[in-house]
C-alpha cells in the first residue's frame, strides 16, 4: 500500500510537470503580453519595453521555461507578473474558499444524489424514477451561471433569504453556511445527476446479485437487507463518481465562483490568463491538477476499506 | 463541467453482434419513457435544424432596433425579440443548427482522438504507459480551463470551441476503449488471428473496434449533452460564437443583462439548452440500460 | 453508512433549517447618530493590481489610492479646472521651468513629512528606468527635478511641455512617503497624505482603508471605506439592493433602468470625457482610399447606436469630446453624417463589397453592443463585414500590431487634455504602441506636437481644434459616442465626488 502511493506520488511529479509545460507554452503561444497588460492601454512603447526587460519576457521560450522549472523545484512558484506578489501567497489566501465551496456542493451532491439514486432504484421503473431521474438530469442540464443568477434573483433579491454574494464569515457560523448555500446548489447540482445515475444503476447490479437474494431468502427484514447489504456494496463504483466529480467540481469553481463573488482559486485562475499572469496561472493550475490528483488517490485508498477484495500492489 | 465517469476494475460491456440483438435493444429503449422522451426530442430538434429555413418566421440577424425587446406573443414574433429588435424564436431554431453541429463535431473529434489512443494503449502494451499518463494530464486539467487556454492560443470562434471541447472528452473516451480492448484482446479468437499473421492494424479495426462499439455509442450521446452546456458555457465567458451568430450560450450571455427588463431573452434559450442537453443525457442512460446496465459508462 | 447519511442528511436540514429562520443580517453602514459611518463598501469588479501609485495603471487600484494619497494639483469635480492640492502655487520663470511652492505642515500617515525632498524622491523613482514604471511617460518631459528649499521644488523640461499640470494631476503622480517606500514595500502597504490610511489587503477579496484622523481639512465621516471585489455586475446590483454593499460604479447601460427603479439607491450621471470610436487600419494600404473611409463613416448611423445606450451616450462628431480641453461646439457636427444612399452608392460605384473586411472588437457587453449594430449597418450598406471578437489581452495585443480590418477603440481621457488623447491614440510617436488604429499623419503630427509643447491655453485650444478638423475631414476615425459616467450610492448618504473621467472620491460622503 504503501508503495502504491509513493508510485502513485511519484507519477503526480512527472504529471506536474506535464502540465506545467502545457501550460506555460499555451500562455507563451497566446496572443498578448503580460507588459502590455501591466502598462495598460495608455502606456508607451518605452514604458511596455522597461517592463518587458524587468520581467525578462525578452528572453528565448525555454530560457523562461528553464528558468520557472529551476524555481519550482526548490519549491517556489514564483512571483505574480502583474504586481510581484508572491503566488504561493495568492493561492494560499483563496484556497479555504475554493475548498468550502467545494466540499459544500460536494454534500449537496452526495445528499441530493443519493437520495434521488436510492429512490429510482428501490421503486425502478415507477413514476417516482422516472421523476427523481428526470429531477436529477434536470439538475445536470441548467447552464451553471444561469442558474446562479436566478438562484440569487429568487432568494437573495427577492425573498431576502441568503446574502448574495461572497463568503465572508467562517463556515460554521450560520452566517458562513448562509452564504455557502445558493454557490453549493449551484456546483453540485452537477455532481448530483452523475451521482445520481451512478447509484441507481450500481443499486440495481447489487440488488440482483447472489448474496442480496441468499440474504432475502434466508429471511432478513427488507430494510436490512437494503442498507447493510446493498448500500454499502453498491457505494463502491459511487464512491468513484464523488471522486472524478470532484475533480470536475473544482473546475466548476471557475463559473460559480465568478458570478457569486467568492474569492477562490477558479476566478484567480480567469483574472490570471486574463492578464496574461503567466506564474499565476501556473501556480493555480498546478494546484487544482494535485488536488485532483490526491483526491482520487484517497478514494482509491478508501476503497480497500470498503471492498477488501481490491489490493494495489 | 460534470465529467463522464468511469470506473477503474469492472466487467466490460461486450457489444451485440446479431441483428436481432439490436433489434431487442431498440424494443428495450423504446419501452423507457424517459428515454423515448430523449429520442423524440432529439428527433424534433434534427428536424428543426433541417428544415429552419423553412420554420423560422424571421432572418435570424436581422435587426430592427425599432422594435427591440418585444415580450412574447407578440404579434409577429411569438417568442418576442431581443435588444437588437432580432426575431428570438427564429435565432432559437437556427441555433439549433448549430448546437448539434458543434457537438457533433466535437464527439466526432473527441471519439477519433479518444478511440486512436485507447486502442494503440489497450492494444500495445509498450505504448500503454506513456499514453495513459498522457490521458492522465488531460484528465487532472479542469476542462473549462484547457478550454480557455485551448481558445485563447487559437481565437475565439465555433471551430476552436469544438476543438477544446473535442480535447476534454479525449482521456474519458482513451479509458473505455482501452477498458474494453482489454478484455478483448485475449479472448481466443483474436489469439488465433494473431497466430495466422492477421495485421494489427486489422485486428484492430476489424475485430477489437466494433466489439467496442456498444460504450462508444452511449458515451457519445452522453458527451454531445456535454458538448453542448460546454459550449453555451464558453459562450457564457465570451468564448464561443462570433456575433451575431445565434448561438444559444451567447444568446443567454447576452440576455442576462436584460434579465430584469426582459427575463425571456435568457429563459427561452436557457430552456431550449435544457430539453436539448437533457434529452441526450436520457437517451443515453437509456441506450445503456438496454444495452447493457452494468456498462461502465 | 446509515448513520452517515443520518448525518448528511442532518447538515443539510440544519443548513435548510438556518437559512429560512434567522431572517435578514443588519445592513452594514450602521452608525452610532454622531454622524460617523462604521463602514462604507463599494463593489469594485475587479481587484487592485497594486497599492502603490507609481507601480500601477488600472483603475482598480487608482481606486484604491485616490483615498490614500495625493497629488500635487488636482481637478476641481464641478469646473474641470486644476487646482493646487499638495502644492500651494506655482510660477513658471520660463517655458521650460515649474517653479512649485509646497503647502506646509503635511505629515504622511507613518509621520513622515511631506516636503520637497518626497516630491522629488517621488517623481525621480517613477521616471528611473529601474523602477520600470507603468506610467513613466508621464514624467518623459522631465529633464531634472530640483529642491530649492523645504517646500519649494523646481522642475524643469526638455521642452515646453503645455499639459504639465494635466500630468501631475493624474493619479500615478500622486506623492508617496520616501520613508515607507524605503523601508517596505507601497504596493502592499501604501502611505500616503490623503483622507484615508490603509488598514488592510486580502487580495481578491476586498482592501480596507480606514479613516486618518489627522487629515488637515478634519477626518472623513467614513471610518472604515471597504474596497470588495464583486466581478460580476449584475451581483454588485443585487448586493447594492440588499445593502450588502452602498456604492457602486459604470453601470452597465443595460441595467440602468433596473438600477434606477431601486427604491433605496440614487444614481449620479455625469457627462463624462470616455469615448468609443470605430477606426480602419491606417496601417494598411487599402484605407488610404479617402473614398472607402467615407463609404464607412457615411453608412455608420451614430444616432441609432446612442439610442441604444438608455441615455448614458453623448452624440457628436467631435474627436475631442465635450468635456476634453481642446472642445469647440462647432465640431460636434463637423463629421461625416449619416447617409444610407450615398454610402450605397459609394460602395456601388468603387466595388467595396467584393472584399470582406473584419471587424475586431473585445467582447466586452458595450463594445459587442457597437459591433452588433455597427455590422448591420454596414451590411445594410453593402460591406461585408466580419466581426472578430477577443478576449481583452489578445484584442489590446492584436490591434496594438496592426492585425485588423477595421476595430473600435476606446480613450477614458483620465487628464481632460486634448493633447494627451491625440498624442497617445493618432501620434505617429505611438504606432505599435497606444497608436492602435495605426494613424500617421504629418500635417497632425505637427499639430499635436505643438499643442503640447505651447504653454499658452489659447494657442494651444486653437490648435487642438484644427487636428480634431484634419481627422474628421478625412473621416479617419468616427466617434460612436462620449460616454456618460454613472455611479450608485445606497440613498441613506449624500457627498459623493463623481468626475467626468469617471473617477469619484468617498471622502466627503456623510448621511444624509
Amino acid at each position: 500500500m504503501v508503495g502504491f502511493i509513493f508510485r502513485r506520488f511519484f507519477q503526480l511529479v512527472i504529471l506536474l510537470f506535464g502540465i506545467s509545460f502545457l501550460v506555460f507554452s499555451s500562455m507563451y503561444l497566446a496572443p498578448g503580453d503580460p507588459a502590455s497588460m501591466i502598462g495598460g492601454p495608455t502606456a508607451s512603447k518605452e514604458d511596455v519595453e522597461a517592463i518587458r526587460d524587468n520581467l525578462g519576457l525578452d528572453d528565448p521560450f525555454l530560457t523562461q521555461y528553464g528558468r520557472y522549472v529551476v524555481d519550482l523545484v526548490q519549491g517556489d512558484l514564483g512571483y505574480s507578473y502583474q504586481n510581484q506578489q508572491s503566488v504561493a501567497e495568492a493561492i494560499g489566501v483563496r484556497l479555504p474558499n475554493t475548498l468550502k465551496l467545494a466540499i459544500a456542493s460536494m454534500i449537496v451532491a452526495i445528499v441530493i444524489g443519493i437520495l434521488t439514486g436510492l429512490i429510482s432504484a428501490l421503486k425502478q421503473n415507477s413514476w417516482l424514477d422516472v421523476g427523481s431521474t428526470t429531477f436529477a438530469l434536470a439538475g445536470i442540464s441548467i447552464p451553471n451561471f444561469w442558474m446562479g443568477a436566478v438562484l440569487i434573483l429568487i432568494f437573495s433579491v427577492n425573498l431576502q433569504l441568503l446574502p448574495v454574494g461572497g463568503l465572508s464569515s467562517p463556515w460554521y457560523t450560520i452566517e458562513g453556511i448562509k452564504e455557502l448555500i445558493l454557490p453549493a446548489i449551484t456546483l453540485g447540482t452537477g455532481a448530483a445527476a452523475m451521482i445520481a445515475r451512478m447509484t441507481r444503476s450500481s443499486m440495481l447490479e447489487v440488488v440482483r446479485a447472489d448474496y442480496v437474494r441468499t440474504a432475502r431468502a434466508k429471511g432478513v427484514k427488507e430494510r436490512e437487507v437494503i442498507w447493510i447489504h446493498t448500500l454499502k456494496n453498491a457505494m463502491i463504483p459511487v464512491l468513484t463518481v464523488i471522486g472524478v466529480n470532484f475533480g470536475s467540481l473544482l473546475g466548476g469553481t471557475i463559473i460559480t465562483e465568478k458570478v457569486f463573488a467568492i474569492n477562490g482559486v477558479g476566478r484567480l485562475m480567469i483574472d490570471a490568463i486574463a492578464a496574461r499572469d503567466f506564474p499565476m496561472v501556473q501556480g493555480s493550475v498546478l494546484l487544482v491538477a494535485t488536488l485532483f490528483v490526491v483526491v482520487n488517490l484517497v478514494v482509491d485508498v478508501v476503497y480497500t476499506y470498503i471492498d477488501p477484495r481490491i489490493k494495489y500492489q | 463541467m460534470p465529467e463522464v465517469v468511469q470506473a477503474t476494475n469492472s466487467p466490460i460491456a461486450v457489444t451485440p453482434k446479431k441483428d436481432n440483438e439490436w433489434l431487442l435493444i431498440i424494443k428495450r429503449l423504446l419501452r423507457n419513457k424517459l428515454a423515448f422522451l430523449g429520442l423524440i426530442i432529439i428527433i424534433l430538434q434534427i428536424a428543426m435544424a433541417l428544415l429552419a429555413p423553412i420554420i423560422a418566421t424571421h432572418d435570424p440577424v436581422k435587426q430592427d432596433l425599432s422594435a427591440s425587446e418585444l415580450p412574447v406573443f407578440s404579434e409577429d414574433h411569438w417568442l418576442g425579440t431581443d435588444n437588437y429588435g432580432r426575431d428570438v424564436w427564429s435565432r432559437i431554431v437556427y441555433g439549433s443548427q448549430i448546437s448539434l453541429l458543434v457537438g457533433i463535431v466535437a464527439v466526432v473529434l473527441g471519439l477519433l482522438g479518444g478511440v486512436t489512443l485507447g486502442l494503440l494503449g489497450g492494444y500495445y502494451k509498450k505504448l500503454d504507459g506513456i499514453i495513459m499518463r498522457f490521458v492522465d494530464l488531460l484528465f487532472s486539467f479542469p476542462g473549462i480551463l484547457l478550454a480557455m487556454l485551448i481558445i485563447a492560443v487559437l481565437g475565439t470562434s465555433l471551430v476552436n470551441v469544438a476543438i477544446a471541447i473535442s480535447i476534454w472528452s479525449i482521456p474519458s473516451c482513451a479509458r473505455i476503449v482501452r477498458g474494453s480492448v482489454l478484455s478483448i484482446k485475449e479472448k481466443e479468437y483474436i489469439m488465433a488471428m494473431k497466430s495466422v499473421g492477421a495485421s494489427d492494424l486489422r485486428i484492430m479495426i476489424k475485430h477489437i473496434l466494433p466489439n467496442c462499439f456498444a460504450p462508444i455509442i452511449v458515451f457519445a450521446t452522453m458527451r454531445m449533452a456535454t458538448a453542448i452546456l460546454s459550449t453555451a458555457a464558453l459562450s457564457y465567458l465570451g468564448l464561443g460564437a462570433q456575433p451575431p451568430t445565434p448561438e444559444w450560450g451567447s444568446m443567454i450571455s447576452q440576455g442576462q443583462a436584460f434579465m430584469w427588463s426582459s427575463p425571456h431573452l435568457t429563459i427561452v434559450p436557457g430552456i431550449a439548452i435544457m430539453l436539448t442537453v437533457f434529452a441526450f443525457n436520457v437517451l443515453g442512460d437509456g441506450l445503456r440500460d438496454a444495452i447493457d446496465p452494468n456498462m461502465n459508462v | 453508512m446509515r448513520k452517515k447519511l443520518l448525518a448528511i442528511l442532518a447538515v443539510f436540514t440544519l443548513m435548510i433549517v438556518s437559512a429560512c429562520s434567522s431572517g435578514n443580517e443588519p445592513a452594514s453602514g450602521e452608525g452610532e447618530g454622531n454622524g460617523k459611518i462604521d463602514t462604507f463598501t463599494y463593489a469594485s469588479l475587479s481587484d487592485a493590481v497594486g497599492l502603490s501609485p507609481i507601480m500601477t495603471n488600472d483603475s482598480a487600484s487608482a481606486n484604491v489610492t485616490d483615498h490614500v494619497y495625493e497629488k500635487l494639483f488636482d481637478r476641481n469635480t464641478e469646473t474641470m479646472e486644476i487646482e493646487p492640492k499638495l502644492a500651494e502655487s506655482y510660477e513658471n520663470p520660463d517655458e521650460n521651468t515649474w517653479l512649485i511652492k509646497l503647502k506646509e505642515g503635511i505629515k504622511f500617515h507613518d509621520g513622515t513629512d511631506f516636503n520637497a525632498e518626497a516630491v522629488k524622491y517621488t517623481f525621480d523613482k517613477l521616471r528611473d528606468p529601474e523602477t520600470a514604471a507603468p506610467r513613466a511617460s508621464l514624467m518623459e518631459p522631465v529633464e531634472s527635478i530640483n529642491v530649492i528649499d523645504d517646500y519649494t521644488v523646481e522642475i524643469k523640461t526638455k521642452y515646453p511641455y503645455g499639459p504639465f499640470l494635466a500630468a501631475l494631476s493624474h493619479s500615478n503622480a500622486a506623492i508617496v512617503s520616501p520613508t515607507a517606500d524605503k523601508e517596505g514595500d507601497l504596493n502592499k502597504e501604501p502611505v500616503g497624505t490623503g483622507p484615508f490610511k490603509f488598514a488592510k489587503w486580502v487580495p481578491g477579496d476586498q482592501v480596507v482603508l480606514e479613516a486618518n484622523e489627522d487629515y488637515r481639512d478634519g477626518a472623513p465621516a467614513i471610518q472604515q471605506l471597504i474596497f470588495k471585489v464583486v466581478p460580476e455586475i449584475s451581483t454588485a446590483i443585487s448586493m447594492l439592493q440588499t445593502g450588502e454593499v452602498q456604492f457602486i460604479d459604470n453601470l452597465p447601460m443595460e441595467q440602468i433602468e433596473r438600477i434606477e427603479s431601486l427604491k433605496n439607491v440614487t444614481v449620479e450621471k455625469v457627462d463624462g470625457t470616455p469615448e468609443y470610436y470605430f477606426s480602419v487600419n491606417h496601417g494598411k494600404e487599402e484605407f488610404q482610399d479617402a473614398k472607402l473611409r467615407e463609404a464607412f463613416a457615411s453608412a455608420i448611423d451614430r444616432d441609432a447606436v446612442v439610442s441604444k445606450m438608455n441615455g448614458l451616450g453623448i452624440r457628436s462628431d467631435s474627436v475631442i469630446g465635450p468635456k476634453v480641453f481642446g472642445y469647440v461646439e462647432s465640431a460636434a457636427e463637423a463629421g461625416t453624417p449619416y447617409d444610407l444612399e450615398k454610402a450605397k452608392s459609394l460602395v456601388e460605384e468603387n466595388g467595396f463589397g467584393e472584399k470582406t473586411y473584419k471587424l475586431l472588437t473585445p467582447n466586452r457587453s458595450n463594445f459587442l453592443l457597437m459591433a452588433e449594430i455597427v455590422q448591420a449597418q454596414l451590411s445594410e450598406a453593402g460591406f461585408n463585414i466580419e466581426i472578430e471578437s477577443m478576449e481583452w489581452a489578445s484584442f489590446l495585443d492584436t490591434a496594438r500590431q496592426g492585425n485588423f480590418d477595421l476595430t473600435f477603440l476606446s480613450w477614458s481621457n483620465l487628464t481632460a487634455d486634448g493633447s494627451e488623447l491625440f498624442y497617445p491614440n493618432f501620434h505617429s510617436d505611438n504606432v505599435g504602441a497606444s497608436n492602435r488604429a495605426q494613424y500617421s499623419n504629418e500635417a497632425f503630427d505637427q499639430l499635436v506636437d505643438e499643442s503640447r509643447t505651447t504653454t499658452d491655453q489659447d494657442k494651444r485650444l486653437e490648435l487642438l481644434d484644427q487636428a480634431n478638423r484634419l481627422m474628421l475631414d478625412e473621416d479617419a476615425v468616427v466617434i460612436m459616442y462620449h460616454s456618460i459616467v454613472t455611479a450608485a450610492m445606497d440613498q441613506s448618504y449624500e457627498g459623493l465626488l463623481l468626475e467626468a473621467t469617471g473617477k469619484w472620491n468617498l471622502s466627503e460622503v456623510t448621511r444624509k
